[in-house]
Parts: structure tokens; C-alpha cells; sequence
């Protein structure tokens, strides 16, 4: 099994600093839901590497993101099977 | 390609796949994206096979970003990591051979402008050091010294990463490496200076450890390099297997680098200053 960001979001919310978005070397895989202002994790495309977890302790000093094991996940957002679609983003991400 | 090209014809959507209809709808094109709209936009790079924590997929990424209009927009590269992610774009990649990058670029732009004479074709070479620095550095200097109007991008991960860890031209001095047990025993070439020696109108040596300042130099040099002449950025991009950093320090790495010997530098030719200030004020004109 293997580790993939996790973001809580509550934490996330009340800020809006956005800057794991950037620093992430995947394309399209840190989300962020404009309606809820926060971001989330596509678990498909997340390869591990911890630079968000890096950049949100160190940088932007949230502490938001953890990493987990992927099995320790109830629901989980791929964006394989949910598509690019903000619109349907209602503010609850797993 | 142009956008014309890629909008789906009405009725065919449900036969398209989910990512293309996505990108088409969602993506970046025709309005000009940034850095801090990330994460709520399609981006034109899909997923790649690069290995996880990689600094030069955060730079090609945030090069994407950048780019004024990339359903304008040609990529050339060569063998090398950096064609693992650059053929998942939705930007034209043209392969070229070892050592003909940047020639393959001066006949193609020559070509586009002949054409396509009612549009702005951007044509931007994207290889590592080994692909310009050693293997292709005739062809390099060459348009240089021609004032071919593209851009060259250099991912500097100062070594060949792909083939095992040898050293390459851009390597440090004293670098011990998998195929360079002894240390390397040379300078870093200067790559920068030969730029400027060869009259290259643009010049930036960066690292991707401020996503909003890659994307504004790539945008900087591509449009530059439309009417000016060729422009060079040189960016520090780790290896993180065979310079063996742990993927979480990769841009601690990359923020030592920076401050030692790496720092932002960027040249720019007076002819190429005032090109970009008149964009400016007939921006703001418009406004």
C-alpha cells in the first residue's frame, strides 16, 4: 500500500492561500473548490513525493496536509472517473 | 494547432473522452491563466510518467502556465526526461534527434511564418543540459548567432538522469556521480555568458521555487521572442534520484541552490525592454 496527501479541510478553509496548488508537480492534482475555498487531492494522481506537506508545514505554516495510507481512506476523489467538473463540486470532498 | 482545431464539432462531445472535453471546455485557452487560479482551471499537461517529486515536472508544469497562447504554440525536445511529461501536453511536440533541437526549431518557425502569415506562432525548444549544452550545443549556438525567433529552454538538472548518471557540461565541479565516481573534473559551463556573447535578446537563470516568477519569465521570453530575437532561460531543475535528495527536501534543495550559486538573473537587451513596455502601455491603454 502506499501514502497520498490528505488535506483536512477545515483547516484549509479558513485560509486561502492556495500555494500547495502550485507547488504540486502534478498537473490537475491538488484541487481547489472556489465555492468552498479549499483544496483537495486527487488520489489517482497523487504520487506521493510530500512537497505539499513541505510547502503547507514550512511555508505557508498550516499544517493542513497529512500524509496517509490510501486503504485508511473511506471516499476518495479520482479524477479519472469524476472528470474535470467544478460545477459539480459541492464543497464535500473526502 | 489552434483553437479552432480543438473545439469538438456540436453533437460529437459524448464521443470524446473525458479529459479532451474537459480541456476544451475547461482549459486554459483564450484567456491568459495564472499561477494563483492553479487547481481551478484544466491544465494543458496531463499525466506523465515522471518520477513523483521532480522538480522539472513543476517546471514544465508552471512553463504550461505561462505560455501566452498554447494552442499556439510548438514544443521541440529531444531524448531526456523532460519528453516523459512534454508529450502529455496538448501542445504539438515535435521529437528531435540528439543534437538537432534547436535547428529542427529555425526551419520550423521559418516554416510557420511562411504559412501561417495571419497568425503568431510561438515555437519554444524545451531539453535538458545534455540535449543542449553538450549534445546539442553546436545547433544551440548557431541560432543564437542567427537571431532565430524562438525560445530555448534549458532543464538544468546537471546531469543525464535518464541514462544512468553520467556527468554532463553543465555538471559542478567535484560532482560525484553514479557514472563519475571520481568527481567531475571541470567548471560548469557557462551557458548564461555564452548567451550573451552571442547577442540572445532574453536571459533568465531561474528555479522553481517561485511558481508566479517561472510563468511571468516564460511569458517574458516567449513574447520576446516573437519579435525581438532568441531568448535563453537556464532553470535549476534536481535530479532527485541520482543527486539522491529526498522527495519532501526537494525545494529545500532547490532554495540552497538558489541562494548559493543559482540566484535569479535575468538580461535583457534594450531593444527587447522597450518591446516589452510597449506591451504594457498599449495594455493599459486598452484598459
Amino acid at each position: 500500500m502506499y501514502l497520498v496527501a490528505h488535506i483536512d479541510q477545515a483547516i484549509c478553509s479558513e485560509t486561502a492561500c492556495r500555494l500547495c496548488t502550485q507547488y504540486c508537480p502534478e498537473a490537475n492534482t491538488i484541487l481547489y473548490d472556489n465555492t468552498a475555498k479549499t483544496a483537495f487531492v486527487a488520489v489517482d494522481r497523487c504520487k506521493g513525493c510530500e512537497i505539499c506537506v513541505g510547502i503547507c508545514d514550512d511555508l505557508a505554516k498550516h499544517h493542513a496536509i497529512k500524509m496517509i495510507m490510501i486503504t485508511d481512506l473511506k471516499e476518495t476523489f479520482e479524477l479519472s472517473k469524476e472528470g474535470f467538473r467544478p460545477e459539480s463540486w459541492t464543497g464535500q470532498h473526502p | 494547432m489552434s483553437l479552432k482545431n480543438m473545439t469538438i464539432t456540436p453533437g460529437w462531445e459524448k464521443y470524446m473522452t473525458k479529459e479532451y472535453v474537459d480541456l476544451v471546455e475547461r482549459g486554459p485557452y483564450g484567456k491568459q491563466k495564472k499561477v494563483s487560479e492553479m487547481g481551478s482551471f484544466k491544465e494543458v499537461l496531463e499525466e506523465h510518467p515522471m518520477c513523483a517529486g521532480c522538480a522539472m515536472t513543476l517546471f514544465i508544469r508552471l512553463t504550461m502556465v505561462g505560455l501566452p497562447n498554447p494552442e499556439h504554440t510548438v514544443l521541440i525536445g529531444t531524448a531526456g526526461c523532460g519528453r516523459l511529461a512534454l508529450t502529455q501536453t496538448s501542445i504539438p511536440f515535435i521529437y528531435g534527434n540528439y543534437g538537432d533541437t534547436n535547428a529542427v526549431a529555425s526551419g520550423l518557425k521559418r516554416g510557420l511564418e511562411v504559412r501561417f502569415k495571419d497568425q503568431t506562432k510561438d515555437v519554444v525548444v524545451m531539453a535538458g543540459d545534455g540535449g543542449l549544452a553538450d549534445i546539442g550545443f553546436s545547433a544551440v549556438m548557431h541560432s543564437w548567432f542567427r537571431k532565430e525567433k524562438f525560445t530555448t529552454i534549458m532543464l538544468d538538472n546537471e546531469v543525464y538522469g535518464n541514462t544512468g548518471g553520467q556527468e554532463s557540461g553543465m555538471t559542478e565541479r567535484g560532482a560525484l556521480l553514479k557514472m563519475a565516481p571520481k568527481g567531475k573534473l571541470f567548471d560548469k559551463m557557462d551557458m548564461i555568458g555564452l548567451a550573451q556573447t552571442s547577442g540572445v535578446a532574453y536571459i533568465a537563470r531561474l528555479t522553481p521555487t517561485n511558481p508566479t516568477r517561472v510563468a511571468s519569465v516564460i511569458r517574458k521570453a516567449v513574447m520576446i521572442a516573437r519579435e525581438v530575437g532568441p531568448t535563453f532561460i537556464q532553470a535549476y531543475t534536481s535530479c532527485n534520484i541520482e543527486y539522491a535528495i529526498p522527495t519532501p527536501k526537494v525545494l529545500d534543495d532547490a532554495r540552497e541552490i538558489e541562494s548559493k550559486r543559482y540566484g535569479f538573473m535575468e538580461i535583457i537587451s534594450d531593444e527587447a525592454k522597450a518591446y516589452l513596455e510597449s506591451i504594457d502601455t498599449s495594455k493599459k491603454a486598452k484598459k
